[in-house]
This record gives structure tokens, C-alpha cells and sequence, in this order.
């Protein structure tokens, strides 16, 4: 790149002198004429120039055989502006090389400039500059730098300037010569050479019209294979030279350069073969283009630098972010194994960990304090079994392969053990009972954590337990034997008493039988005394009755005696009646099932009033019944007791002024004291035990009329009842009757 | 038969005593003089359905009240209140049971086989008589007979 700067700094410059030389030539002819420069327009000179065959595009032979070519027709034009005619012969190079050396020709239309050339030939200005290229076959692989040429066959077109580079480089031992490069490419087609070296662009172009596309140019730079190429004349020659430079100048000011060059190589070929348009666009569009590129370069670049500026924010806040969490976190962690330890040091039971090793790895307070400890750096990190658990409760030796945490721990598994003791820092011992579970990490036993408690207690509390059950079994067994004996006598105790059942038995067999009888004779009794209530009663109705009809249909027939007579017979038939009436009711007292309810004593005492006393005997009495508790008893009975009672203080206060009867009640704890009390004709007490008498009276039948069965009823029925009667009174001031009934039956 | 026919009441009482002044009660307050007296209870149930010595044409006789002792020789008042009250044509005639019995199972069983009135005859003879023109003025004046 730099180079071609210079080139274009010093072909620019070189370009402007020259014509600002030609303009000033032109006006001036006479005084800018230099030494070597002499210019006749007069007379148009003829030259003889070489031309190569086969040496495309610049050097080729047309169809009618005439020479043409880019650098032909370039020579041509540049003769002409110098007004040289030219003739042309066609020759291979070496010869017209030679040719020209030897002044058989006066020029040449395309020679590369060397310094081995410049001894012989003088060059006008370069006007193409030429790229070397190594040609291969395209399935050479071994070829990618000048230095792997060193092996190889090359071949080359004789005194061509890749031949003289090869040779003045080295670059082989092997260089094969051809007359032509169309020669070479086809031994390298045909597989006689290695490579070919050449003009890039000339070499392209020859396979192309070879129609070859089995051979390719390598990418590998030639550097010293730049060849500038120019016009040749004999050295010395320096009149013809000045006369090619002016024209070839004046060609190149005046676009006709331009014009043969796009006629031969079109406008995309590279620098090499116009190296001003080249300069041009590399001029008005590359660096243009370069400069967009870099402004946009850096704008990428600064979008870029601000996309990972704000990534590495993005990062940073990040980071701080998962910093400021693993802080907390930290924090936590701290705060949580604060509490783990307050935990541990909070139980009552003793708690180590250990590693695989067996060592210790924590411990807790009470498990310090029960060892006999001051604190946990005497512990921690030592082995536990060597520490503590070195013994046996019997005073053997705990060897720690039997150990039974380490065993159970290795296996994985849990255990609880309360038959071995632990050892203290003082050298004591205690009976202990632990668990040990083992500490899994990822599936792995990264060690074990043991808990332990002391047993001494419980162990105390054992032997004392089995003491007591001893001596209870002793006891048992002693207690047992008098038991067994007791049984015994039991036994034969039984026998007795299953006799005694057996007579038992057979009494209450004759009981019931017993029973039975008299149920039958009861119930013979009650139609007895059906018979009697209907039998006996009916006759009595017909002496009444028919002393009535006497009286009625014969009164005016009988006289008072005979009146009298009839109603003394009528009477008695009364009297009979009662008498049976009551006979029949004691007899229903004696015989009949006592029916318990709870009686109301009040209602009853007030009903037997209502019943028995007459319209005016209600309105005379003054009859008051006072707050009477009931009582359990047969109602049919106590009704009987209560008409008995009243019917007789009705009646025996039939003739007092004072027709007064007061019934009352009292608690007396077990039972309950009734009283009817009457302001009636009273009796004497002398005679009070013959009052409840069956038949007894202690008033004559004209007195107060009577059978003298009513309180001997009332009597039995209390009896019945398991309670008892008695009276009080005095002749002439009424009498007080008692009954006391039971409250539990 | 017609006079049996026209049998107003009819006492079943073997108490020739009883029956006696229950007639006596019965003429005496002018209630009726239609009465027949038959001695048990066979000649009841005789008269009744019109058998045996009572055989007439007829299915029934249907007296507007019967008055019932209980104590019968042969059948007994119950057997008879019970024949009276099972069959349809008889059932409607009121029996008054009129009897020296008090015995509760008597009543309650007079009761249980359809009695009309249950009267234990009082001993005294007024109270007797009076009872007789009581239950004839109740049952033949003021207690509405179906007629039959």
C-alpha cells in the first residue's frame, strides 16, 4: 500500500512534469529543448519492433496473423504520437530479446524492467505493472509458499522475467524452459511439471483462450515479481528512447492509454494494469469508502461499548444483588445455627455429633455437664469412642471396632442401646441409654448423632422394682397357700351349704304348696262369702219387706202392741243386715292383697265426710280437715278406715250440742300420726282396750246404735298396714282417735 | 199370649220374696201392670225367644225392660245377660241388673257384656221399693224406649 502511494506521489509528480514539459515544449519549441530530447515532426521515422506470439493479452497474433494486443496497439499509438512508423516481426522472446540486444530490432513493445535487463536495454516509463503468480494444477495441495516451490519442477517460458526471477531467486533446482507459456501450461496440464510461473493476469488469460480448467493461479504473493513494464531500446539508444517516452507520455495524457486498455481489459481489472484509475478510485471512492467505514466503525463500536457498558452494569447490580442476598443469607444462617445451638443447649439430654472418623464435632451443654466436663474445646475433635466409651459396664475392654454406634453408623443405620455406660472426665462411670442416627449427606454417612440420657435412676429403680417383685413373689406364693386352704374350707362349706339349699328348696316347695292350699281355701273363703252377702241377705229383705207390707195393708187390723212387734222384727232384720255387711267387709280385710299407692289422705278423710253424713248432719258439723301428707297403702282399706272413723264421730256427736270433728296430721319421722278428733259423746277410758274388740261395744245399742265390728276394721286394716290404732277420751267430751301408718312400707 | 205378649216387664228373680215386692212397687206407683215373673234363667231365654213352653210363632218377645237377678238356679243371671246382649234382636231391650251382689267382678262383668243399669238391691225394704219406682219411673217414663 504504501509503496503504491509513493508511486502515485512520484508518478503524479513525474506526470505533472512531464507535461507541464510537453505544454512548454509545444509553445516553445526552441528553448525547452533538452540535451537528450530531440523531436523532428517532419519526417516520420520507421522502426522495426519484435512481438511475441503467445503472450496474451498483451502480445498475440489475430486471426489474419497480424500482431495485436494491448501492448502492440499501445506501442503503436505511442509511436505515432512520436511520428515513428512501425514494422512489426513476430518472434518467440528469446529471440526478439536477443534481436533487440543485438540491435536487429530497435525495440520492444512489452519488457519487463530488471536489473539484469537494464545492463543491456534502456526502458521508457513503465505503463502496466505486472503481478507474478505460481500456476498449478487445481489438485496440487503440497504448494502454498514460495518455499515448498523448492522441490518442485517449475516451468518457465525461456528469458521470460519469471524465468530470470526463478533463477535469480532460487526458488528450484528444477526449472524447465519452454518456448512459450501456452507450452508450459500444457506440460503442467499434462502433469510434467509441478507449476508454472508467470504474469498473473497473462497466465489467466491463456488458459482461458486454452480453454484450460484444470490450472489455477496460488494465492501466494511473488513480491519481488512486481515487474514494471515498459517500452525496450537497445542501450544507447536514447534518441528512439525519448522519442517512446514523449509519445507514450503524450498516449497516456490524452486518454488514449485509457481507451486501449479498456478495449483489452475492461474497467474491473486491478491496479496492475492502470494504476492512475486505480489511484483515481482508490482516491475518490476507496478512502471515502474507508473513512465511511471507519466512522461507521466506530459508531458499531460505541453501540457496542455501550451494549457491554450496560451488561457490566447489568453484571455489577447483579453481583450486589447476589451479594447483598448472601449476606442476608449469611445472616440467617448465623441466626439459625444460634438457635440450633440454644436448642441443643436447652435439652436435658446429652447431644454429640461425630464425624466418620468417630471424632467429635459438636456437643451441647448437657451432654458436657454429664460428662464431667468444663467445656467443649476438651472434647471437640477428640475420638469419642477412646474418650468416653472405652469400657464396658462389667469392666471389660470396649474394643472400637465392636463399637455399637461406629458399627451401626457405617451400616446406615439407627440404633438405641441402654445396656453400656459412659465415662466421665473424673474417671466415673454411669449407666446410660442413647440413640445414635447416623448423618446422611447427598446419600452419603458423613457421620452420626448420638443422644444420650443418664439411666442411673431408672437403673436404681430397676434393681429396686426387682427386688419388691421378689419379695412379692413371696408373698404371693405364701398368700397363695392360705388361700389355697381357705379354698378348702370353702369348699366343704359350700357342700354344706348346697345341702341347706336342698332342704331349701325343698321347704319353699312345701311352702308353695302350702300357699296353694290356701290360695284354694281363700278362694273357697270368697265364695263363701259371695254366698253369704247374696244368701243371707235376701231373706232378710223379705222379713223387712213384708213386715212393711203388713203394716202398710193391715195397720188398721193390729193394735199398738202389734205394731210394736212388727217393728222390733223389722229392726232386727236391720241390725242382721249390717251385721253382715260388716262381718263380710272384715273378712274382705283379712283376705284380700294390700294394693300400695300413694293415697291422698286429705281427699280421702274429706269424701268419707261427704259420703257418710247426711244433708244435715253437713250443714250441723263443723267438719275440718287439716293438711293431711299422703301415704303409701291400699285406698280401698284406707277408704274403709276413713268412713269407719268419721261414721262413728258423726254418730256419736249426734247428740252433743257441739258437733264439731277435727281431723289433723304429724310427721313423726317413720311415720305419720293421724287424728280424728269429735266433741261427741267421748267414753271411759277404763275400757279403752276393748274399744278396736271384735263385737265389742262400750255404748248400749238404744244409746248409740252399732255391731261393734267398725274399729275392730279399722284395727286389722292399720294392722295391715304395719301401723297401729289407739284412742283417747273422756265420757262426755268427745274422743281422739289415732292411727299411725309407716312412711316406708 | 197376647197378655204375653203385651209383656211390659219382665222379672228374672228366684226370690219369690223379692219378686213379690218388686211387683208390690212396681203396681203401687200405677207404672205398670204388665208384668211377668219367671223363676231362672232358663224360662228367661224361653220366654225370650219363644221357646219351649213360650214357643210361639214368633222369633222374639221383646218386654220394653228387663229386670235381672244375678243368682239363678240352672243358668245364672250372667250366662243370660250375655245370651240377651249377643243377639241381635234381644240386644236393643235394657236389662237392669238388680241384684243383692256388690261384688265388684259382678259389676264390672255386667258392664263388659252390655248392661243397661246395674242396682244393688238395698236390704232396707223402703229404700227398696223406692229404688224399684226410681228405675221404673227412669227407664219406662223419662229414658226414651226404641220401638220394638
Amino acid at each position: 500500500m504504501s509503496t503504491n502511494k509513493d508511486n502515485l506521489q512520484f508518478r503524479i509528480i513525474t506526470l505533472a512534469l512531464l507535461m507541464v514539459a510537453h505544454l512548454i515544449a509545444f509553445s516553445s519549441p526552441d528553448t525547452l529543448v533538452a540535451h537528450n530530447y530531440s523531436i523532428s515532426y517532419s519526417t516520420f521515422d520507421t522502426i522495426l519492433i519484435g512481438s511475441e506470439p503467445d503472450y496474451p493479452p498483451y502480445c498475440i497474433v489475430d486471426e489474419d496473423g497480424q500482431p495485436d494486443g494491448f501492448s502492440i496497439e499501445l506501442f503503436m499509438a505511442a509511436a505515432k504520437a512520436a511520428g515513428l512508423q512501425v514494422k512489426i516481426k513476430i518472434g518467440i522472446w528469446e529471440v526478439i530479446k536477443n534481436e533487440l540486444a543485438d540491435g536487429k530490432i530497435d525495440a520492444l513493445p512489452l519488457v519487463g524492467r530488471t536489473p539484469e535487463r537494464e545492463e543491456i536495454f534502456g526502458f521508457t516509463l513503465p505503463y502496466l505493472k505486472l503481478h507474478g503468480a505460481v500456476f498449478v494444477r487445481k489438485d496440487t495441495k503440497d504448494i502454498h509458499s514460495l518455499r515448498d516451490l523448492t522441490e518442485k519442477k517449475l516451468i518457465i517460458m525461456k528469458g521470460d522475467n519469471a524465468d530470470e526471477y526463478a533463477r535469480r531467486m532460487n526458488l528450484s533446482e528444477d526449472i524447465f524452459n519452454t518456448n512459450t507459456f501456452e507450452e508450459a501450461f500444457q506440460m503442467l496440464a499434462n502433469g510434467e511439471g509441478d507449476a508454472v510461473i508467470t504474469q498473473r493476469v497473462m497466465g489467466l488469460r491463456l488458459l482461458e483462450n486454452m480453454e484450460n480448467n484444470t490450472i489455477k493461479p496460488l494465492d501466494i504473493n511473488l513480491p519481488d515479481f512486481r515487474q514494471d513494464f515498459c517500452f525496450a531500446v537497445k542501450k544507447g539508444n536514447q534518441e528512439l528512447l525519448n522519442q517512446l517516452n514523449e509519445g507514450l507520455s503524450v498516449v497516456i495524457a490524452n486518454d488514449t492509454y485509457q481507451h486501449i486498455y479498456f478495449k483489452w481489459f475492461g474497467p474491473a481489472i486491478k491496479a496492475e494494469l492502470s494504476t492512475e484509475d486505480i489511484v483515481r478510485v482508490a482516491l475518490f471512492i476507496f478512502f471515502p469508502l474507508v473513512i465511511i467505514m471507519v466512522v461507521l466503525w466506530v459508531l458499531v463500536l460505541r453501540k457496542e461499548v455501550k451494549r457491554r457498558t450496560r451488561r457490566l452494569r447489568n453484571e455489577i447490580t447483579n453481583h450486589k444483588n447476589t451479594w447483598h442476598e448472601l449476606t442476608l443469607k449469611q445472616e440467617k444462617l448465623a441466626a439459625s445455627e444460634d438457635q440450633i445451638r440454644l436448642l441443643l443447649d436447652s435439652t436435658a439430654e446429652g447431644i454429640y455429633g461425630i464425624d466418620n472418623k468417630g471424632d467429635c464435632t459438636l456437643i451441647n451443654k448437657s451432654a458436657i455437664e454429664l460428662l464431667g466436663y468444663e467445656n467443649d474445646s476438651e472434647i471437640i475433635g477428640k475420638n469419642m469412642h477412646i474418650l468416653i466409651h472405652h469400657t464396658k459396664a462389667d469392666g471389660s475392654r470396649y474394643p472400637i471396632d465392636d463399637c455399637a454406634i461406629y458399627n451401626s453408623f457405617i451400616a446406615g443405620k439407627r440404633t438405641h442401646v441402654d445396656t453400656e455406660v459412659l465415662w466421665r472426665k473424673d474417671g466415673s462411670s454411669f449407666p446410660v441409654e442413647y440413640y445414635s442416627y447416623p448423618i446422611q449427606q447427598d446419600e452419603q454417612v458423613v457421620g452420626a448423632v448420638i443422644t444420650f440420657w443418664d439411666i442411673s435412676d431408672k437403673k436404681r429403680t430397676e434393681k429396686e422394682l426387682l427386688k419388691l417383685t421378689e419379695e412379692l413373689e413371696l408373698t404371693v406364693e405364701k398368700r397363695t397357700a392360705e388361700l389355697n386352704e381357705k379354698v378348702l374350707k370353702l369348699d366343704k362349706s359350700q357342700q354344706a351349704m348346697l345341702y341347706m339349699v336342698e332342704d331349701l328348696n325343698r321347704i319353699t316347695a312345701e311352702l308353695k304348696n302350702e300357699r296353694r292350699k290356701l290360695e284354694l281355701s281363700n278362694k273357697e273363703l270368697e265364695a263363701f262369702t259371695y254366698s253369704v252377702s247374696h244368701d243371707l241377705r235376701a231373706p232378710m229383705r223379705a222379713i223387712n219387706g213384708f213386715s212393711n207390707f203388713l203394716l202398710e195393708d193391715y195397720a188398721d187390723k193390729l193394735d199398738q202392741e202389734g205394731r210394736r212387734y212388727l217393728d222390733t222384727i223389722k229392726k232386727n232384720a236391720i241390725k242382721m243386715d249390717k251385721l253382715i255387711t260388716d262381718l263380710l267387709s272384715l273378712s274382705r280385710v283379712t283376705k284380700a292383697d294390700l294394693v300400695y299407692t300413694t293415697v291422698d289422705m286429705q281427699q280421702m278423710a274429706k269424701r268419707a265426710f261427704e259420703d257418710m253424713a247426711t244433708t244435715n248432719e253437713k250443714q250441723e258439723f263443723i267438719f275440718e280437715v287439716k293438711n293431711l301428707p299422703s301415704i303409701k297403702g291400699d285406698a280401698t282399706l284406707l277408704t274403709q278406715v276413713w268412713q269407719n272413723l268419721v261414721g262413728n264421730a258423726l254418730k256419736y256427736c249426734s247428740k252433743a250440742s257441739v258437733k264439731n270433728v277435727e281431723i289433723t296430721a304429724k310427721d313423726a319421722k317413720d311415720e305419720i300420726v293421724y287424728k280424728i278428733n269429735d266433741s261427741g259423746a267421748g267414753f271411759n277410758e277404763k275400757y279403752k282396750d276393748k274399744l278396736f274388740g271384735m263385737f265389742q261395744r262400750l255404748h248400749r245399742d238404744n244409746e248409740f246404735e252399732g255391731t261393734g265390728v267398725g274399729l275392730a276394721i279399722v284395727k286389722r286394716i292399720i294392722t295391715r298396714h304395719g301401723g297401729r290404732v289407739w284412742a283417747e277420751g273422756e265420757v262426755g267430751q268427745g274422743a281422739r282417735f289415732y292411727f299411725a301408718l309407716p312412711k316406708q312400707l | 199370649m197376647d197378655e204375653i205378649n203385651q209383656v211390659e216387664i219382665l222379672i228374672v228373680e228366684d226370690n219369690p220374696s223379692d219378686a213379690e215386692i218388686a211387683l208390690r212397687a212396681f203396681k203401687k206407683n200405677k207404672l205398670t201392670n204388665k208384668i211377668l215373673v219367671v223363676e231362672d234363667g232358663e224360662e228367661a231365654l224361653d220366654y225370650l225367644f219363644c221357646k219351649g213352653q213360650y214357643a210361639t210363632n214368633n222369633k222374639v218377645s221383646r218386654p220394653k225392660i228387663i229386670l235381672l237377678d244375678l243368682k239363678l238356679p240352672k243358668i245364672n243371671g250372667l250366662e243370660v245377660l250375655k245370651e240377651i246382649k249377643s243377639h241381635p234382636e234381644t240386644k236393643i231391650i235394657p236389662v237392669i241388673v238388680l241384684t243383692s251382689s256388690k261384688e265388684e267382678s259382678d259389676i264390672i262383668e255386667s258392664y263388659q257384656l252390655g248392661v243397661n243399669s246395674y242396682i244393688v238391691k238395698p236390704v232396707d225394704f223402703e229404700k227398696f221399693v223406692e229404688a224399684v219406682r226410681d228405675l221404673g219411673f227412669y227407664w219406662l217414663l223419662l229414658n226414651q224406649l226404641p220401638r220394638l
